[in-house]
């Protein structure tokens, strides 16, 4: 095996960003503030029918775990962006739920569908209710470090 | 470096940058366009899959690329490692952000071996973004390349002041570490320590 070789990458990046010019972080973070605010009323309408969807399947009970993981990823992509935290946190919980349990070959749909209110649950209050809300997504968590290995024991 | 927060009073220029911007949710990756135009960036490339994304490499220079790690096909991870390997030389080096949702257990060596400057995980604000742009912008870590990474130096050199001395802060530790008083930490015990995890709220 050779030796790992050690170098230095210049950057234009880096001479870029202290040209004359620009914008302070201040105006940058309230700008891009006001463009994502543009485009939340897509957003959100994204995010609820990814989370109908998602309850669709629930449902239903015949999806693969591959593809209720890959919905709910696309929850987080959208609500991540917004700093949505309890949404994403209950979605977190999903995701790793449904990862472990297809790692695991199994199914829990009851688990899923739990889930699956919970996030219609969050999506629908205010967010001057999600506060009182946390209870719910410990209740999740609960749920998912429940769903130990077998094998790992 | 500074893991501080930036002060709102610095200034960055990004209008000349060429910012390459990759994700398959088209609604996440207008919303993440809208942040880049919001910060200042007026050229923008956006792809929405990794393949789009190689395609835009091997034609034109760039100065950042934001990659989502999560989608079908070629993920952010394995595009990375493409391009710190078999990218044209021009663009091998680029600086890249990752930005992760969830981190499945398949991929938590992927994300450590890929190669990336930085990984930001969901959810996270403008503020955030726009600090890793800044402290890639400023990265000083050599690139490391071997058989089996070629990427940003994955060790963050903080040599902390000389033996004896104390620091300026409270929990700075010394340079000299010494010799290590416990066994080495099993590889899956560090996995662990770089797989995002939940925080409480």
């Amino acid at each position: 095996m050779s030796d790992p070789e050690f170098f230095k990458v210049k950057y234009k990046l880096t001479d870029q960003i202290s040209r004359e010019g620009g914008m302070t972080m201040a105006l940058a973070n309230e700008r891009a503030g006001r463009e994502m605010k543009a485009l939340e009323g897509k957003s959100r309408e994204a995010v609820a029918a990814t989370i109908d969807a998602l309850e669709a399947m629930a449902k239903a009970r015949t999806a693969p775990m591959d593809a209720v993981y890959d919905l709910a990823t696309q929850v987080l992509d959208i609500a991540g962006l917004y700093d949505q935290r309890l949404l994403c946190e209950a979605t977190y919980a999903l995701c790793e739920l449904t990862d472990r349990l297809r790692s695991q070959n199994r199914v829990d749909w009851k688990a899923i569908s739990v889930h699956v209110d919970a996030l219609k649950l969050i999506w629908a209050a205010p967010p001057r209710a999600h506060a009182g809300m946390k209870s719910l997504v410990e209740g999740l968590w609960a749920i998912v470090e429940h769903m130990k290995d077998p094998d790992a024991a | 470096m500074s893991g501080f927060a930036l002060s709102p009073d610095v200034r960055m220029n990004l209008e000349r940058s060429v910012v390459l911007l990759v994700d398959d949710n088209a609604q996440a990756l207008d919303v993440l366009a809208s942040m880049f135009r919001g910060f200042g960036v007026h050229r923008q490339v956006k792809s929405s899959s990794a393949a789009d994304a190689q395609q835009v490499v091997k034609s034109r220079e760039l100065d950042l690329i934001v990659i989502d790690t999560a989608m079908p096909g070629m993920d952010g991870y394995d595009f990375v490692r493409w391009l710190r390997t078999e990218a044209p030389e021009g663009t091998r080096f680029t600086p890249v952000i990752l930005l992760t949702g969830h981190a499945a257990r398949a991929t938590v060596e992927k994300s450590r071996d890929c190669g990336a400057n930085f990984v930001i995980s969901k959810p996270f604000t403008p503020p955030v973004l726009l600090q890793r742009i800044y402290w890639v912008a400023k990265d000083e870590r050599q690139f490391v390349s071997c058989e089996s990474y070629v990427g940003p130096d994955r060790r963050f050199k903080n040599l902390g002041p000389p033996a004896g001395k104390r620091g300026r802060r409270k929990d700075d530790l010394s340079g000299k570490v010494g010799a290590a008083k416990e066994p080495n930490m099993f590889q899956d015990e560090i996995d662990m320590l770089l797989k995002p995890s939940r925080v409480p709220l």
